[in-house]
């Protein structure tokens, strides 16, 4: 996490060099693709699932993938196919939010506590290293058995436990602005603080962060898909692909119940790192190939 | 010269080592249980659950019991006889004389006395099964004189419960145990009792860890037939297909909570035995009748519209081998409505129940529910069902699965407004089936369905229930209170699903008992 | 700076930090359920006076909240971090009894993650851009994308279920006992006693966790390596020694890896993170019974005592493992003296 952080030095000059070899990148370009065909699925499962998600056909229940069922169905008859498509309106939209939340949580929270400094970024820091030192799922675990398990609190201890990052990332980038040319003439020209930071520091930390967004999304769905498996995320009935794979276990040879939604979340975080590190190599010429 | 000897000696010295080992562990007999553990306690005083009742008929004896394989008898136990006073209110048992705890002390009726009023004063889970009894008293050192408020026909298949078991009183009293009036606070035996036994049963607890390991070794001081086995290990398995395999690689000798999913793989394998039976849970759906903890759910007329939406049909072919029962009455006990007489679906019949009731649009409700699996029926799965069903008749059901021990607080203490549990006989007697009438434990404390909600008419009928010894007449009312329970009932029983146990092919002796459901005393293996 | 010097500094480093886990864990368990009582007492106490009364006043509940804070922070001092609802134990006890099957698991995993990371970042490096680097890349993707859940299973399904070749869930077949503790580590203390067949049974259920909690860390591991390993061959002083005329592995191996290692070791730290989360998840599907399965437990059946002192304990092995991960790098990197 720390190490991302160094490396995702974007000034508005690499913004354009971004734009230029986005083209030239093929993973990133593969990642995207994957991407959008996961939103689109998403969005149009109402319309191309074949079934309904929670619809139960007990007569043919546990059947492997056929016909008419396409990738067979779970314990109560349900159609694995049109719930690993509607699994992804749960989990796109969660890992969206916990980094949209936490972006903008960390901008404000980073940028006030940069540009002030002394104090109150030692505040900041101490206080993102003591969240730091809880391990993501435990924290998660505790904020869950202490609001009860459900889709939204699964989220809520998402955005708990991931906003440090955010915060030091655009802490480190706002202190290395705050000495800029264009800074320093911001504030001859009579810009007041909260000026000054909103209007020129501000939009400089938007892009590293949506980098790091970016990166972190897999890891976001990973946990979160994690929390869910252990019962702490959405109800037993929801499509949510870790909630699906936790029925594994009790049907070890019934391999269809948990490997499709379980290769639906490792193509989407895999296609997120693509991206993630096709705009690493782009950005940072070290780590390229 | 002299390095090569050590190298020789030290091996030799390492294969004798492993040579004992071995011998050692070959001498003992051993069976493993894979089992999903669902137990507060093993105190007797205190266990109220599967695992509990299991592990208690190891470890101790009752007065009197019941056959190994039914409840079509009552047999005699620690007590190798007794009479009943002409009124039917005075129970005279005479202990066998020769019969010692495990440490070897020998028993005496103070023994009894103890233990059932220890039962009474602690105020714990199965304590309310003292409720009918007025004074226990020791006649003499064997001779031992049980008074109950009124006659009641089921009284001795009552005695069978493991709660009734008879400890040492010297040694529980040594541990900090109590039989005194307020027991509920002073007595301490517990954690004493929930690590080791101290009773007369062919095996002696060794030790529990909870949700890892039950440990049971043969009770040297046995007064019984000495059971084949030295050592029985009872290991948590809470997930089926972990069972499964563990049987199947031999890690296990019985599987206890296999599906019947599972059961049917393992058909055609020639190293697994299979028990197929009627299981004796009844799942039902409980429906508070407190306003304030039910919501809609109190009202009668929305808990029969319950009852007419289930898709019965469905849970039969969702576990192989279950029936509907008719009602919350065990389809094993005498009178029970079975299949035969069970509601069937009617959608537009529990739909207009619903405008009756002044829902005819639905609600929102919210059904709690232990998540694990029992016998191999995952609660999950029929819970995920019972939603499914209800949204047919504009139910909402979110789904608020607990942690076993969790919910089951919740669900004694009356907590749950809309639940889902099951429920195997305490008393395989028909008057087990007037817990879930009003007054009953289920009904009254659990569901608030309490006396005051019901006619004189049920309520005379309930009274008259307990006391009635004429079969027939017996038959006759709990037709009636039957009938009562499908109009009026503050539950949806569902389904009974069948028991399924698979074992090794060289374990012999396996028998399902409704009551305890598995003796490991009976087991032994082919040799 | 001399190391004593920096071991000085990074520890007062340290208390404020470890203070502050302790408030954290302190809101939790005591702020945000309703009443710290009911979530802390077994059911069957709460009507007992005397238990709640004992509780409220060895906890100072009765107190305003900073004075409540200081009489966890004592207690928590005498190693008291309260009993846990579900297993009745002293929380400090049950940590006792399951940590050593958690550390046996993650030791081995890294040990795993790192053998197996470190040769493919090694050969994906050297040999950049061909087929063997491009299979260690997507094995790497894999590894970070793929949930370990999901890897735990096909793993359990295939080697266990299917091929038999490996034991399954739990630490020890249950006929096999444990042996003599010593270290609590199985494969360990079983050597120490000479029982080779118990020995060989621990081994074999540990294989298919550790692989599958180390092929997690692994493709971490392996690109980190390979990154730093291509920047450090493209460095001045290997062209100089490959100027020289020294052969290639000789030159990988003595001045690129060393050299390439310090990356990977400064994230041993977050790494081992990563590691017990990872174990959470895997730990309840090989029913391993260690501190992960433990906290699982504890986190669904509200066992507040219980989840807290494991979380505090995981932050406080955290904290110390980045310690360790400092002061090495501090002796492997002249740089960081002078800062």
């Amino acid at each position: 996490m720390s190490s991302a952080t160094q490396d995702l030095k974007l000034t508005s000059q690499s913004r354009l060099k971004l734009l230029k070899t986005l083209r030239k990148s093929p993973a990133v370009i593969i990642g995207l693709v994957i991407v959008l065909i996961w939103i689109v699925l998403a969005f149009s499962a109402p319309w191309i699932a074949p079934f309904d998600p929670l619809e139960q056909h007990i007569p043919d229940r546990l059947q492997a993938p056929n016909q008419t069922y396409l990738l067979g169905t779970d314990e109560l008859g349900r159609d694995i196919f049109s719930r690993v498509l509607y699994g992804g309106r749960i989990t796109i939209p969660a890992g969206l939010a916990v980094i949209i939340i936490d972006g903008i949580l960390g901008l404000v929270i980073g940028a006030v506590a940069g540009y002030l400094g002394g104090i109150w970024d030692e505040i900041m820091m101490r206080l993102t290293e003591l969240f730091m030192a809880f391990p993501t799922i435990i924290l998660a675990m505790a904020v869950t058995a202490a609001l009860g398990p459900s889709l939204m609190n699964a989220v809520l201890a998402l955005v708990i436990v991931r906003w440090p990052d955010y915060a030091r990332l655009t802490r480190g980038i706002i202190i290395e602005n705050k000495t800029a040319e264009y800074v320093e003439a911001a504030k001859a020209l009579g810009g007041k603080n909260p000026y000054v930071l909103f209007r020129t520091l501000l939009p400089n930390s938007l892009a590293p962060v949506l980098v790091y967004g970016s990166l972190d999304i897999g890891n976001a769905i990973l946990i979160f898909a994690g929390l869910s498996f252990l019962g702490l995320g959405p109800e037993p009935a929801s499509p949510e692909w870790g909630r699906m794979i936790s029925i594994g276990i009790d049907f070890f040879d019934q391999w269809w119940m948990w490997l499709f939604p379980g290769l639906a979340i490792a193509s989407l975080v895999m296609a997120f790192n693509f991206i993630g590190d096709g705009l690493r190599d782009l950005l940072d010429p070290r780590m390229r190939t | 010269m002299l390095k090569r000897f050590l190298v020789k000696a030290s091996f030799l010295v390492s294969l004798f080592a492993l040579l004992l080992a071995s011998a050692h562990a070959q001498d003992e007999k051993v069976i493993v249980i894979g089992h999903a553990e669902v137990a507060e306690a093993y105190d007797p005083a205190h266990a109220y659950s599967p695992t509990g009742g299991m592990i208690n008929r190891a470890t101790y004896d009752t007065l009197v019991t019941f056959p190994d394989t039914d409840a079509s008898s009552i047999e005699p136990r620690l007590a190798s006889s007794w009479s009943i006073s002409e009124d039917g209110l005075v129970y005279t048992f005479n202990l066998r004389t020769d019969i010692s705890f495990a440490n070897g002390d020998s028993i005496a009726a103070e023994d009894v006395v103890f233990s059932f009023n220890r039962l009474k004063n602690v105020k714990a889970q199965p304590s309310f099964l003292t409720d009918p009894i007025v004074s226990v008293e020791a006649v003499d050192d064997a001779t031992v004189q049980i008074t109950i408020a009124e006659a009641r026909p089921s009284f001795l298949s009552e005695l069978t419960n493991s709660a009734f078991s008879v400890l040492n009183a010297e040694v529980v009293m040594a541990n900090g145990g109590t039989d005194a009036a307020d027991a509920a606070e002073t007595d301490a035996a517990m954690d004493y009792l929930d690590q080791t036994s101290a009773g007369t049963g062919p095996y002696m607890l060794e030790s529990w860890s909870p949700q890892e390991e039950t440990v049971l070794v043969r009770n040297p001081n046995y007064w019984g037939t000495a059971p084949y086995f030295d050592r029985v290990i009872v290991v948590n398995i809470p997930e089926a297909a972990t069972q499964k395999v563990a049987l199947e690689s031999g890690d296990i000798d019985l599987a206890t909570d296999l599906s019947p999913d599972q059961v049917v793989q393992l058909e055609g394998n020639d190293n697994i035995g299979i028990f197929r039976g009627p299981a004796s849970a009844t799942h039902f759906i409980l429906m508070n009748r407190d306003p304030e903890i039910g919501g809609p759910m109190a009202n009668p007329l929305v808990a029969k519209a319950v009852r007419y939406a289930l898709d019965y049909q469905g849970y039969r072919d969702l576990w192989a081998g279950s029936v509907t029962p008719g009602t919350n009455m065990w389809i094993g006990l005498q009178g029970a409505y079975g299949q035969d007489k069970a509601i069937s679906r009617d959608l537009d019949m529990a739909k207009s129940l619903l405008a009756e009731a002044g829902y005819a649009d639905g609600f929102e409700t919210t059904l709690s529910y232990p998540d694990f699996t029992f016998n191999g029926v995952n609660l999950s799965t029929n819970a995920q069902k019972i939603q499914a069903d209800l949204a047919e008749i504009g139910i909402t059901v979110n789904l608020n699965p607990g942690e076993v021990q969790v919910s089951l607080e919740e669900y004694r203490n009356g907590q749950q407004g809309f639940a889902y549990w099951f429920w195997g006989p305490d008393k395989l007697d028909p008057v087990d089936f007037l817990e879930f009438l009003p007054g009953g434990k289920v009904a009254s404390e659990r569901t608030k369905w309490t006396p005051d909600m019901a006619s004189q008419e049920i309520l005379d009928l309930i009274a008259q229930a307990k006391i009635e010894s004429d079969a027939a007449t017996r038959t006759e009312i709990f037709n009636q209170l039957q009938d009562y329970a499908q109009e009026e009932g503050a539950f949806a029983p569902f389904s009974v699903p069948a028991v399924q146990t698979a074992f090794r092919a060289d374990i012999q002796g396996y028998v399902w008992h409704p009551q305890w459901s598995l003796d490991v005393a009976l087991l032994s293996r082919a040799e | 700076m001399p190391i004593y010097q920096y071991i000085f500094r990074r520890i007062l480093f340290a208390i404020p930090l470890l203070l502050g886990i302790t408030v954290v864990a302190f809101l939790i368990a005591n702020a945000v359920p309703a009443d710290p009582i009911n979530a802390n007492l077994p059911q069957n106490a709460l009507n007992n006076e005397k238990l709640v009364t004992a509780f409220r006043e060895k906890w100072g509940l009765d107190k305003p909240p900073h004075i409540q804070y200081l009489t966890y922070l004592r207690n928590l001092l005498r190693g008291d971090m309260g009993v846990s609802i579900k297993t009745k134990n002293p929380v400090l006890e049950d940590i006792r009894q399951f940590l050593p099957a958690t550390f046996e698991l993650a030791t081995y995993s890294i040990l795993i993650g790192l053998a197996m990371g470190i040769s493919f970042g090694v050969i994906s490096a050297v040999w950049r851009n061909s087929w063997a680097d491009y299979l260690v890349r997507v094995f790497a993707l894999i590894g970070v994308s793929f949930p370990v859940f999901l890897l735990a299973l096909v793993a359990l399904s295939i080697f266990h279920a299917k091929l038999g070749w490996t034991a399954g869930p739990g630490r020890l077949s249950f006929l096999v006992k444990d042996p003599p503790h010593v270290t609590g580590l199985f494969t360990i203390d079983s050597l120490l006693a000479g029982q080779w067949k118990t020995f060989r049974d621990a081994l074999s259920h540990l294989i298919l966790p550790s692989f599958v909690l180390g092929s997690f860390v692994s493709g971490i591991i392996a690109r980190i390596t390979r990154s730093s390993l291509l920047e450090v061959l493209s460095s001045d002083f290997i062209r100089t020694a490959r100027a020289k005329g020294q052969i290639e592995p000789k030159v990988i191996l003595r001045h690129g890896l060393s050299n390439a290692l310090i990356p990977v070791v400064t994230i041993l730290g977050v790494l081992y993170g990563n590691l017990l989360a990872g174990a959470v998840l895997t730990e309840s599907i090989f029913a391993w019974p260690g501190i992960g399965r433990y906290a699982f437990r504890a986190s669904t059946s509200q066992d507040f005592p219980a989840i807290m002192g494991i979380s505090m304990l995981i932050a406080l092995i955290y904290v110390i493992a980045n310690f360790i991960v400092d002061i090495l790098y501090f002796l492997i990197d002249p740089r960081i003296r002078y800062s």
